[in-house]
């Protein structure tokens, strides 16, 4: 039912999302999660789904910036024969 | 998305397509140029090799926002970073006559005066609202979007961004463990696409000038 919906949940187009489909993307969404966090593995609500998922996202974010700031050290430092033998070790797994 | 494997293989090239193209900021740069070069070819490898979606049209339009980053867009995406209104906002449909507007507009005023009835649907409560609000900012182009939209595309998101981790984790680790050993690999049994990955990132250690070249050699890009 549309109107048990908050607002920003109510779709701009006219066409009708079942709340069926927003579960199933809810639960895919937790399934990506990193298992530690969340154990249960049903009934958790959409709020906690939604701040885990804001809070990995985040986290990612910083491994990203932190591998970025490490590899950048790393390409500045290494020789290069031995760089290419990396690269192509690692297109091999 | 399915096919992880190959998102990572094509997400690998492509950023060290990208590192190649920005190398000349690699010998001469501070720490954070040449970490911000990193990251931008990462960002843009990971947009790029999962192709057109509202997300990586998000981010790269935020990219672009910056000046520095202008240059190494336009080489890399070439005539797609030329059309900004393809890039730019992603979720709207452009109305086509002023019949619909009004009709959807209607139709959204009304949806708007429901009143909220507590707790009965899986998506109902403030709390959902906040979280969805922080989610848009955290996902790029998420603004834009409607929140089943934002749903989707962060699914698609995080888990780029996840394989985007492992595989620079990966680079990582092996150009560490390189760089402790002193072998030299035959590379006789190499199949041809890792041949001129090899001859990229070969090139990536010539110098300034021979970079220059092969960088003439490619298309020229329309301006």
């Amino acid at each position: 039912m549309s109107s048990r919906r908050p607002r920003s949940w109510q779709p701009s187009s006219a066409s009708r999302i079942t709340d069926e489909q927003i579960n199933d993307l809810v639960s895919k969404l937790q399934a990506v999660l990193p298992e530690a966090r969340i154990r249960r593995s049903d009934r958790v609500s959409a709020a906690k789904v939604l701040q885990e998922t804001c809070n990995y996202i985040r986290s990612l974010h910083r491994e990203v910036d932190d591998l970025s700031e490490r590899l950048s050290e790393l390409l500045a430092s290494t020789e290069s024969s031995s760089a290419q033998a990396a690269i192509i070790r690692s297109l091999l797994m | 998305m399915q096919a992880t494997k190959s998102f990572e293989q094509a997400f690998l090239k492509q950023m060290l397509l990208g590192i190649q193209l920005s190398a000349v900021s690699h010998t001469t740069g501070s720490l954070q140029e040449r970490k911000s070069a990193i990251k931008l070819s990462a960002d843009v490898a990971m947009a790029v090799a999962r192709g057109s979606k509202k997300w990586t049209r998000g981010l790269i339009a935020s990219l672009s926002k910056e000046e520095q980053n202008r240059s190494f867009l336009q080489f890399v995406l070439g005539k797609e970073f030329e059309r900004p209104a393809k890039i730019c906002h992603s979720s709207w449909k452009i109305p086509r006559s002023k019949n619909i507007v009004r009709r959807s507009l209607r139709f959204l005023s009304k949806r708007q005066s429901n009143i909220r009835a507590p707790n009965s649907s899986v998506l109902a409560g403030t709390l959902v609202e906040k979280r969805t609000q922080v989610l848009k900012r955290l996902v790029p182009g998420g603004e834009s979007m409607d929140a089943f939209s934002l749903l989707d595309e962060t699914l698609d998101y995080a888990t780029c961004l996840q394989a985007q981790v492992d595989v620079m984790q990966k680079l990582m680790t092996t150009l560490e463990a390189s760089k402790h050993s002193r072998r030299a690999d035959s590379d006789a049994q190499c199949p041809k696409e890792k041949f001129h990955l090899l001859a990229m990132v070969g090139s990536w250690y010539s110098t300034r000038k021979g970079l220059r070249k092969r960088l003439s050699k490619r298309p020229k890009l329309t301006l």
